[in-house]
């Protein structure tokens, strides 16, 4: 090709991946401070929880759940066995035998800095509030991506309901917003639920590992796992033997899914560009050859 | 037999009460009505509408086997991801003829084009069947908020836009069978623009499907799960879609053969092998790229366990066994093994699928938590193909899909 | 040109191959590692392995019945103490070296076995021709795959006062210490004779021959000696004892008893108590029964120190004496010695987390059941502790060597005005009918704790001690001058701060401070809800609590607005 065609060329493929990185969305940074607010959350401190399961209680008292029985008798019978959150219960507790003896730990949705669910989800019915809650909406499709992205498989279905929704806690969003803490942090006794500032959390937890260096497993859960979380986690022995994985990584889990969407713009505007191309050269040989054989046929037509 | 190859475009619509007549009349069958086929996929249409209705109002734990663990099962895995790579070859035949200009393979490609936009309408449009909550489906193109960090999103809107597209490459023949000339010559101009739209979205959703699993690692196996699934699904829709259409132009060139004309059955084993060729390029790549991308993650030591077996069943098995039977059919014209071949890369693209979704997804739980599908999921996939066939057939039956287009269609494209 | 009659199969066989490897995947059992199983009583049975020369093995471990071999050997005539070397090798000296196999083979793997193998099949196979019963000569006889998971594990034979005196009382040994006893001379050219003996130097035998610990200059070079002769403790104990009892029994008159040669005989698993091994009288060293210690320079007074009742509360001298059988002082001096590690003498006596120190010692005493109730919420004093009680010091620096006089604490003097018998929680009654628990009973039970103790009484001077327990931050003098009790409201705010993270709120003080000390005491009672209070018959909602409600001025910082409606 000549000169021209070739600069052409170059320069409106530069153009395209000028205008593919301008489209590229950046990833947000898990930043904790939004225009002067923070992201609230809650440290539970396992070696204070003594398995009392008013957590639980309060937790369907307040979200108008079916509450559970939390009489001595039927906790014996409940610890027996580990139970997961569910559609109907936003939060359990469960017993770990370890070296150091036992202990209880709640489980309930993470509020992770970067929720995995938040950033699957189309409609963004997983929202991730200025003030750390991560809360679902009633615009949910239920397509149930939420489900697959996170790493704690909080996210909980009601397959048996004719009209479903997604279930999982929601740090009392409600009743933050009016002046109150979380249900289950004022039904604590040993206060092992506290709640505060993510910032004030990990103050606190740091402090009481340094006071008692012998007591805490040096590292609160939550800190940087999948990128932070604001639902934080202190515990006697390592994190495995109470049931939290420690092999998920720093890495917060919608960066998984960058791989893909930075992409996205670079494809949409190099493609069609490289495929006009492509046409354009195949057309052209084409017609090259369609010349040639032409002129031979009239060369053959003369001899 | 003899109202199949009638003229098309006789007609000329030229406003709707006519088009309204005229589509009445074509719905009339064409046929005989007791054909084994319609006498087995007719009951199973008629009671799986019974119970998709019951599906959509029950609920979800009525009608399947879900459950927390495993939120996506037969309809998600099968019917939308499965169903979408096997309409790969949509893109992949209009890009070899419309791009590469490998005019070899434009008999077949109308067939393809309406066999992809079919699969998306049903396949992709099953996904209504199988979101909780139905009647917000359709937020994510008009809703209150748009989840633009959202794999999901860019696939919804892919399927939507690209459906438009495959519409768009397929309505020439819609034109010609109405005989509207002027449209048919402004949607022919439009023919390269879509297939090179198509291709780029194709890309987009095709890779997408790979991406929707990207944020469920250490909960998929890690011989399936890598940073680069997207890639590994963009590459296997493409010999999936052509496999499809070897598989499936087997069927229905048998079916409706005496649709197709006498130059055109004389060249088809050459498309049969020129595609098996195309197949077998694409598939070695696929299966270097697993080995690869396995060996890059560190996972070598895995393949000596269980899953290890079975991932080696799934990517030797049926990818690279089946290239190499493609490789020995082109080699020897054989269109016996070529077919098989293609049946068995199918399989393998279904068993790879259904491996992200539920089988390597949480492969470690006790098998009384593990997910199959229920008897009504599968109903309900049968009744849905069905219908689709159903309505392929009618519209082979009286479009210029295997027939010849009219002269004056002809002529256009000539130019 | 593969026919079309071997593809329709072949398929199908792959077909049936995927569907099998499918099914596999859907019933992969939950993989549960082998259990160990551990022989904690072996009765003379010995594990051969030698891991650290195989590593993962090909065959399982071989178990070996010791009495039973011995017994054989018996049994054709020998005396018992005759067998050893029938496997056993010698030494110049004639004196048994409890190796196995008799021929010395280098470390590595081909050797080793085939030494084993040499020894014990061709013994076996001698037996045998002779027309005897004999072990096993074919591989899986010995390595029986049920031994597989099995772990011997012998129970350390405890060498205690009890025994010692038994050995001292010994007339046979006529008080001859150097039987047992010897350091070692590095400097004497001639190898044989660097072990020496020095009357009154006579220590534990750990110091030398406990390889795996660290130690000071002094002791570094003989250990390395002892570690590359490979005379680790159980080698070196095995060595010395077994071939002196060996000694013995040879030259035993019929009726008259030696030291055990069987394994089970000393590695009983039984051990004697601290307070059975209290009254049995500790080896001689001239230790002094009182002493001051007092350091030159120091800016304390010297502490008086009795040794002979603190000699009674543990097993072996080495509770205090890591190192060596000398006064702490020797090596650790004001400042920091090569000798002592570093550790500077104050913090040799004060370091809370030490379990040689005075303050370590009587910390790991404070976290025993009965003290751990109050303890473990109290911090303990160290050389790092701000502005101690002058009190608190002066109880240990006198200045004299004698000990100061310890009164036990009694009930008597408290007005029961002042100290209820009975109190009442009721601040926070919700779902729960009003707490009573039984104050008295409580002092009473604990002021029993305390004199029965004689560290607590000698440390608990005042009643005011037992009352901070509890009362953790009330200053008991001004509390009795009050006319309204030391009520944990008045410093536990009702409230929940989410500022003030660490200060703990009522309700969580009451259960942490109760339920905390039921459960470091380990005790019964009182770790179950309604033992406390019982449950309302009409109970209030968990979350109605009124007054947890977060105050305005902090929820604006959370971007909080108040909601009109």
């Amino acid at each position: 090709m000549d000169r021209r065609t070739f600069l052409k060329t170059i320069g409106v493929g530069l153009a395209g991946a000028a205008g593919g990185t301008l489209l590229t969305p950046h990833p947000s940074k898990a930043q904790v401070v939004f225009d002067g607010m923070e992201f609230s959350g809650i440290l539970v401190d396992t070696t204070r929880c003594i398995g009392c399961r008013r957590c639980e209680k309060a937790c369907a008292e307040v979200n108008n759940l079916p509450v559970p029985n939390i009489s001595e008798t039927a906790n014996e019978a409940v610890f027996k066995k580990m139970r997961k959150t569910t559609d109907i219960q936003y939060t359990v507790t469960n017993l770990y035998e370890t070296e150091k003896g036992n202990f209880f730990v709640p489980w309930r949705c993470m509020h992770c800095n970067q929720p995995g669910c938040r950033s699957a989800c189309l409609v963004y019915a997983m929202q991730k509030r200025t003030t750390g809650h991560v809360t679902w909406d009633t615009n949910c499709m239920g397509c149930r991506l939420c489900m697959l992205s996170c790493p704690f498989d909080i996210p909980k279905f009601e397959y048996q309901e004719a009209i479903p929704r997604i279930q999982k806690c929601n740090l009392c969003f409600g009743r933050f917003n009016k002046g109150k803490v979380p249900g289950c942090v004022e039904a604590c006794p040993t206060e092992a639920l506290m709640f505060g500032t993510r910032r004030k959390l990990l103050e606190e937890g740091k402090r009481r590992i340094a006071q008692n260096p012998g007591k805490y497993v040096h590292h609160i859960y939550g800190e940087y796992e999948v990128g932070g979380t604001s639902h934080l986690y202190l515990s006697a022995v390592p994190f495995q033997q109470i049931g939290l994985r420690t092999d998920l990584g720093a890495v917060a889990y919608p960066v998984y899914s960058l791989v893909y969407l930075t992409a996205i713009p670079f494809i949409a505007t190099l493609t069609p560009l490289f495929m006009l191309g492509i046409a354009r050269a195949v057309r052209m040989r084409k017609e090259r050859e369609e010349k040639e054989e032409k002129g031979k046929e009239e060369k053959e037509k003369h001899k | 037999m003899s109202s199949v190859n009638e003229e098309i475009g006789n007609v000329e619509i030229k406003n709707f009460r006519e088009f309204w007549s005229f589509f009445r009349s074509e719905l009339k069958p064409k046929g005989p009505i007791f054909k084994p086929f319609n006498i087995i996929s007719a009951p199973v249409i008629v009671i799986g509408i019974g119970l998709i209705i019951y599906r959509l109002i029950a609920g979800l734990g009525a009608t399947t086997n879900l459950s927390q663990e495993f939120p996506w099962g037969m309809w998600i895995g099968f019917d939308v991801i499965v169903g979408v790579a096997f309409a790969g070859g949509g893109y992949t035949l209009a890009f070899i003829v419309y791009i590469l200009g490998m005019d070899k393979f434009r008999p077949i490609l109308r067939a393809t084009v309406l066999n992809a936009f079919l699969a998306y309408v049903f396949y992709a449009g099953a996904i209504i069947l199988d979101i909780g909550r139905w009647w917000n489906g359709a937020n994510a193109f008009f809703g209150i908020r748009y989840g633009v960090s959202s794999v999901m999103f860019i696939v919804a809107w892919h399927f939507l836009l690209y459906m438009l597209t495959l519409g768009l490459e397929f309505s020439p023949a819609f034109a010609e069978w109405l005989g509207m000339k002027r449209l048919r010559k402004i949607l022919g101009a439009a023919t390269v623009g879509a297939v090179i739209f198509g291709v780029m979205l194709s890309i987009h959703h095709q890779s997408g499907l790979g991406a929707l699993f990207a944020m469920t690692k250490g909960k998929l196996h890690p011989l399936w799960y890598t940073e680069f699934i997207p890639v590994l699904f963009f590459i296997s829709s493409m010999f999936a879609g052509l496999c499809l259409i070897i598989f499936e132009g087997t069927i229905s060139h048998k079916v409706f053969e005496f649709q197709i004309e006498e130059e055109h059955h004389k060249a088809y084993p050459d498309i049969v092998v020129g595609l098996a060729r195309i197949s077998a390029g694409i598939m070695f790549a696929y299966f270097f790229l697993n080995i690869f991308m396995v060996h890059h993650d560190g996972e070598l030591v895995l393949l000596g366990t269980p899953m290890g077996y079975w991932y080696l069943t799934e990517v030797i098995g049926l990818v690279l066994i089946p290239g190499l039977m493609f490789i020995h059919g082109v080699q020897h014209k054989n269109l016996f093994i070529i077919r098989v071949a293609a049946v068995l890369a199918l399989i393998g693209i279904v068993v790879n699928r259904l491996n992200c979704v539920f089988i390597a997804y949480k492969w470690n739980l006790p098998l009384a938590e593990r997910y199959y599908p229920y008897w009504i999921e599968v109903w309900i996939t049968l009744t849905i193909i069905f219908i689709e066939i159903w309505v392929f057939r009618w519209i082979i039956n009286r479009m210029a899909v295997m027939r010849k287009p009219p002269e004056w269609a002809a002529a256009l494209e000539r130019h | 040109m593969i026919k079309k009659s071997i593809i329709l199969p072949a398929v199908i066989c792959l077909l049936i191959l995927v569907i099998i490897a499918m099914n596999t995947v859907y019933s992969v059992p939950t993989y549960a590692p082998p259990k160990e199983v551990i022989w904690t009583k072996p009765e003379s049975k010995i594990g051969i392995a030698h891991t650290e020369i195989f590593g993962m093995l090909e065959r399982p471990q071989v178990i070996f019945d010791h009495k039973k071999h011995a017994e054989a050997l018996v049994k054709e005539g020998k005396k018992e103490w005759e067998t050893c070397n029938a496997c056993h090798p010698v030494d110049e000296g004639n004196a048994l070296i409890f190796d196995f196999p008799k021929k010395v083979v280098k470390k590595e793997k081909d050797s080793v076995m085939n030494a084993y193998h040499d020894q014990c099949i061709s013994c076996h196979k001698e037996k045998v021709q002779e027309g005897k019963k004999s072990g096993p000569v074919i591989c899986a006889d010995c390595h029986k795959e049920d031994h597989k998971n099995v772990k011997v594990k012998y129970p350390v034979a405890e060498f205690d006062f009890a025994h010692h005196d038994k050995h001292v009382k010994n007339k046979k040994l006529k008080e001859d210490c150097s039987l047992c006893h010897h350091t070692y001379d590095a400097e004497e050219p001639d190898e044989t004779l660097r072990l020496v003996y020095e009357q009154g130097t006579e220590e534990s035998c750990y110091y030398c021959h406990d390889t795996e610990k660290k130690r000071g200059p002094e002791l570094a070079p003989i250990v390395r000696v002892t570690a590359k002769k490979g005379l680790t403790i159980r080698k070196a104990s095995h060595l010395q004892c077994l071939n002196c009892h060996v000694e013995f029994a040879k030259k035993a008159k019929k009726d008259e008893k030696a030291g055990p040669v069987e394994c089970s005989k000393c590695h009983t698993g039984e051990y004697k108590t601290i307070s059975e091994l209290a009254k049995v009288p500790q080896p001689d060293r001239n230790q002094p029964e009182k002493t001051l210690i007092d350091i030159e320079n120091a800016r304390m007074k010297g502490v008086g120190f009795n040794h002979s009742s603190h000699e009674k509360y543990n097993r072996t001298c080495r509770g205090c004496h890591h190192e060596t059988l000398k006064a702490c002082k020797e090596c650790h001096g004001i400042t920091g010695t090569p000798e002592g590690n570093m550790v500077n003498v104050a913090d040799a006596y004060h370091n809370v987390v030490s379990e040689h120190s005075c303050s370590g010692c009587h910390g790991i005493k404070k976290s025993e059941k009965e003290c751990a109730g109050c303890h473990h919420n109290i911090a303990p004093v160290d050389i790092e502790t701000m502005n101690p009680k002058k009190e608190t010091c002066a109880r240990c620096h006198t200045g004299k060597k004698e000990r100061i006089p310890i009164l036990p604490l009694s009930v008597a003097g408290l007005d029961p005005e002042k100290v209820k018998k009975e109190v009442t929680v009721k601040i926070l009654e919700n779902e729960f009918e009003p707490s009573k628990f039984p104050h008295l009973d409580i002092i009473k039970k604990l002021v029993k704790i305390s004199n029965d103790s004689k560290l607590a009484t000698y440390f608990h001077t005042k009643m005011q001690t037992i009352c901070d327990g509890c009362h953790h931050r009330s200053k008991a003098e001004a509390e009795a001058k009050k006319d309204t009790p030391p009520f944990c409201r008045n410093c536990h705010p009702v409230a929940y701060d989410p500022e003030k993270l660490n200060k703990t709120k009522l309700l969580s003080a009451y259960h942490r401070q109760c339920l905390g000390c039921h459960e470091m005491m380990d005790l019964e009672k009182g770790r179950k809800c309604s033992e406390c209070h019982k449950e309302k018959k009409e109970p209030k909602s968990i979350t109605s609590i009124k007054n947890f409600e977060l105050p305005t001025r902090l929820l604006e910082k959370f971007g909080w607005t108040p909601v009109t409606n």
